[in-house]
């Protein structure tokens, strides 16, 4: 009601307050039920015991939030609105427009080129933000297959001047219950907004995305903009429209529309695929599965020693090939998002491999044909760890809850891509001028790097040390443990990863971190164990529950093939199946390559993995200290071998 | 008071399929009307592609079943009848007597009516029955035309849900003030009438005298 805003107020502020509000709410129920990555649905009732809510979402009678009051519409949890609607309140009442989009896998869409991951972007205006549930919108390899299916348009025509209220209407009469008429009103309106975006076609396809365990070849993503191509009228034939009556206000008139295509259905009847071994790898980085990249989130927001295995689960299911893009952009700015579509983009084209090398290259130029907007940006994982204004640690702690959580839900998976497109520059090196073999070292060092903020300078250094530790794998790797041991345990595992990685270049090696590779993944990461004991400890981190929400279905689905027992679910799940994929990994190098290429300077990648966000700048430069003196001592150490 | 009405379209429903489309339809309707504060509840129908919001009130939802059941009982006393059910909302209003002379009189602002024909034989059932004697065949296309009236309902529903929204979009200005943060805020009754009912009539006429002027059939 309208007496949840103070009567302190004057009436053009609580109207204009009331309609920021309006947009706020509309924004969130649109994408609570668009996108895939809010579980909406997970607590909508008890039934459902493993998505059991986090205390605050799920039982009517618990506590509602302050932003559940307004509209009197309590909402769960949507992060992707959140943080939506925190940009758009800076623009002054300007239209809002969100895009629904549909993005379609073709049936033989390379599995790691979707590992989804969600983009987001703005350009420098700060007025538009797109937010992709996967990153094959960037994907070149595929015959891209993406529509607008809906269209929202949100929008305050004022009568007079701009909508902020500036007091030009004091002289209305009647102010008092206009503000009171308004309010009742927009909860008119949001009831029947709520009630219809679940009636609309595209709400089936939200619904199969997020509560099936089945592959879907579609996925959801959005985009909020303030300014958006009109369809052309061909496009338009095809959908629909539904207008909401308006809400007049002293001042002008809140207005909601839709534009929706009904032929959607189409989609959503045929990708009930059937689980397939051809399909199967893409399990991993399906819609569904998504979520479980967050999970490591969870963890580190309550930094309790769970985050291990949970950081893991990650590092198997889809960074091997992953440049992960938070990495490179700590900032919660919205840029880093930007990075991360352009780099998904090369990745995917890196990813490929086995059967696609060839389209590497030509596609790559299609993908940013197909994307101008996100052409711009994608030099900015180059350069945003300059630009973003806040270093790692404000980041974390600054940006409020929402950041966080998104920080957060990237974090743990970035840091191992950090150190992996850290790595990617001298790698394809070595693979192109020194054919030496052994990258562990090489790894090592890196992912070492990644971990540390303040290296970047020393590149230099470390590219010295990795061409030592190139002839001395094995004593790099049996560094590693204790080495790492205090920064984090994600940099460990990056480490083991990476050697893990490397056994298939060097089979000469098999060492300990594969086998600690393969358990470590047993029980965090295998999603049916996995489920239980993360949700226990979510409810208790408010910030931490979106990202876990919703990978209950991931989970059970996930679940489903492990005791289905199919072929790996993906190369890099065991090292048996990767060691034939060495070719595979040449590619990807190559491509990693051009990763580089792209982004001038890797170490600029380096300096920003996700993992420095908790770090002092102090304890970075203590612990550069710590590993310039290990450099030290390895060098001398291979030095004596060699002699 | 304006008191708004509004006529769903009727929906042709199989005794089986009544306790869901009503629930879907009153919930909705309710939805619509609970201003209170509310946490929403999605629920699936299980017979139809639909989804539909509830207010989350337990009480509510276990009046809505309440009256569900009277009007199934009602259907199965009373078959081959057209069933209508009448959600109204009123507000109280300890006014002088007219004379009418209730001291406490409801005031009512809205009103929707459910129509519902329930098909007694429906086609399937006979198709079933069939089957024994019968080859694939007629099987088949039994439960073809099971489908294809289900398809139909199903998307007549959606067009109740529409013309609901659609409705309470259009008619907001007779929508009294929201007078508490409950989330079931207004008063409300339902009621259960067929049409072959003497009473019907009456009833209507008596509420018609009620409620002022009606504006019927939205």
């Amino acid at each position: 009601m309208a007496s949840s805003h103070g009567n302190t107020h004057s009436e053009p502020a609580k109207m204009e307050q009331i309609i920021t509000e309006f947009f706020a709410k509309s924004l969130h129920i649109i994408l609570e039920s668009r996108s895939p990555y809010v579980s909406s649905r997970n607590n909508y009732s008890g039934e459902q015991v493993l998505s059991s809510p986090s205390p605050s979402s799920s039982p009517s009678s618990s506590s509602f939030k302050p932003r559940d009051k307004w509209f009197n519409l309590a909402l769960r949890d949507c992060p992707a609105a959140l943080e939506n609607i925190d940009f758009w309140r800076q623009s002054n009442l300007e239209p809002m427009i969100v895009d629904v989009i549909l993005m379609q896998r073709p049936n033989d869409w390379d599995p790691s080129s979707f590992s989804p991951k969600r983009g987001l972007a703005r350009n420098s205006s700060g007025k538009e933000r797109y937010y992709y549930g996967s990153d094959n919108d960037e994907c070149g390899c595929e015959a891209k297959n993406e529509k607008i299916i809906e269209r929202w348009v949100l929008q305050y025509e004022s009568k007079k001047s701009s909508g902020n209220g500036g007091g030009s209407s004091g002289s209305k009469r009647s102010s008092s219950t206009s503000s009171h008429a308004l309010y009742k009103k927009s909860i008119l309106l949001l009831r029947s907004l709520y009630a219809t975006v679940r009636l609309l076609p595209a709400y089936k396809l939200f619904r199969d995305l997020i509560s099936s365990a089945q592959i879907r070849l579609y996925n959801l993503g959005h985009r909020v903009s303030s300014f958006v191509e009109p369809f052309t009228h061909r496009e338009e034939a095809d959908m629909q429209r539904f207008v909401f009556t308006p809400v007049d206000t002293s001042c002008g008139r809140l207005c909601l529309s839709v534009l929706y295509r009904s032929s959607v259905l189409d989609v959503s009847s045929e990708p009930s695929t059937p689980i397939s071994p051809q399909i199967i790898p893409e399990y991993v980085g399906s819609p569904m599965a998504e979520p479980l990249k967050r999970f490591p989130s969870v963890p580190v927001s309550q930094s309790s020693p769970s985050s291990s295995p949970f950081g893991r689960r990650h590092s198997w299911s889809y960074d091997l090939y992953r440049a992960s893009p938070p990495s490179m952009n700590p900032s919660p700015s919205p840029t880093y998002s930007e990075s991360h579509a352009s780099l998904s983009k090369q990745r995917s084209h890196r990813l490929p491999p086995a059967g696609l090398p060839r389209h590497l290259h030509d596609e790559t130029p299609a993908a940013h044909m197909k994307n101008p907007s996100y052409d711009e940006y994608s030099p900015s994982p180059v350069f945003s760890p300059s630009p973003s204004p806040s270093p790692p640690p404000p980041t974390y702690v600054s940006g409020g809850n929402i950041t966080k959580a998104l920080l957060r839900s990237e974090s743990a998976p970035v840091s191992i891509p950090a150190s992996r497109l850290s790595s990617m520059p001298s790698l394809p090196n070595n693979q192109l001028m020194l054919p030496s073999p052994p990258m562990k070292g090489t790894r090592f060092t890196v992912s070492k790097h990644a971990a540390h903020p303040g290296l970047h300078q020393t590149s230099s250094t470390v590219d010295k040390l990795f061409s030592f530790s190139k002839d001395e794998p094995g004593k790099m790797l049996g560094v590693k443990p204790s080495t790492n041991s205090s920064p984090s345990k994600s940099f460990s595992r990056s480490s083991s990863r990476l050697s893990f990685q490397d056994d298939y270049d060097d089979s000469e090696f098999s060492g300990p971190f594969i086998v600690d590779e393969d358990d470590m993944v047993d029980p965090g990461s295998r999603p049916g164990s996995f489920d239980l004991p993360g949700h226990s400890s979510i409810p208790h981190e408010p910030g931490g529950i979106f990202p876990v929400k919703k990978s209950q279905d991931a989970a059970v689905g996930a679940l489903v093939h492990m005791l289905k027992k199919a072929p790996p679910l993906r190369q890099d799940i065991s090292v048996t199946t990767q060691l034939p994929q060495g070719s595979k990994l040449h590619t990807l190098r190559s491509c990693m390559q051009d990763t580089n290429e792209t982004s001038e300077e890797p170490t600029s990648n380096l300096s920003s993995s996700g993992l420095i966000a908790s770090k002092t700048t102090a304890d970075a430069l203590e612990e550069l200290r710590g590993y310039r003196e290990m450099k030290d001592l390895l060098i001398m150490q291979s030095k004596i071998s060699q002699a | 008071m304006n008191c708004e009405v509004c006529q769903l379209k009727e929906l042709e429903v199989e005794h089986f399929e009544i306790r869901e489309v009503l629930r879907c339809i009153l919930h909705t309707i309710f939805f619509h009307r609970a201003l209170g504060l509310v946490r929403p509840k999605d629920i699936d129908l299980e017979l139809f592609e639909i989804t539909y919001v509830q207010c989350g009130d337990m009480e509510l939802e276990r009046k809505i079943d309440e009256k569900i059941d009277q009007f199934i009982d009602k259907v199965e006393k009373h078959p081959n009848k057209k069933n209508q059910i009448c959600l109204s909302f009123y507000e109280v209003k300890n006014k002088q007597a007219t004379w009418f002379s209730n001291k406490v009189e409801r005031l009512h602002w809205e009103q929707w009516y459910i129509n519902l024909n329930v098909t007694q034989n429906p086609k399937g059932h006979s198709g079933k029955s069939h089957l024994p004697k019968v080859e694939v065949n007629p099987g088949d296309t039994a439960a073809e035309a099971r489908r294809a009236r289900r398809t139909a309902l199903e998307c007549s529903l959606r067009d109740i849900l529409f013309q609901i929204i659609r409705f309470v979009n259009e008619k907001r200005d007779h929508v009294p003030p929201i007078p508490n943060l409950d989330g079931v805020s207004f008063p409300y009754e339902i009621t259960i009438s067929s049409s072959s009912d003497s009473a019907f009539g009456m009833d209507m006429f008596k509420r018609m005298l009620q409620t002022g002027h009606p504006t019927m059939l939205s």
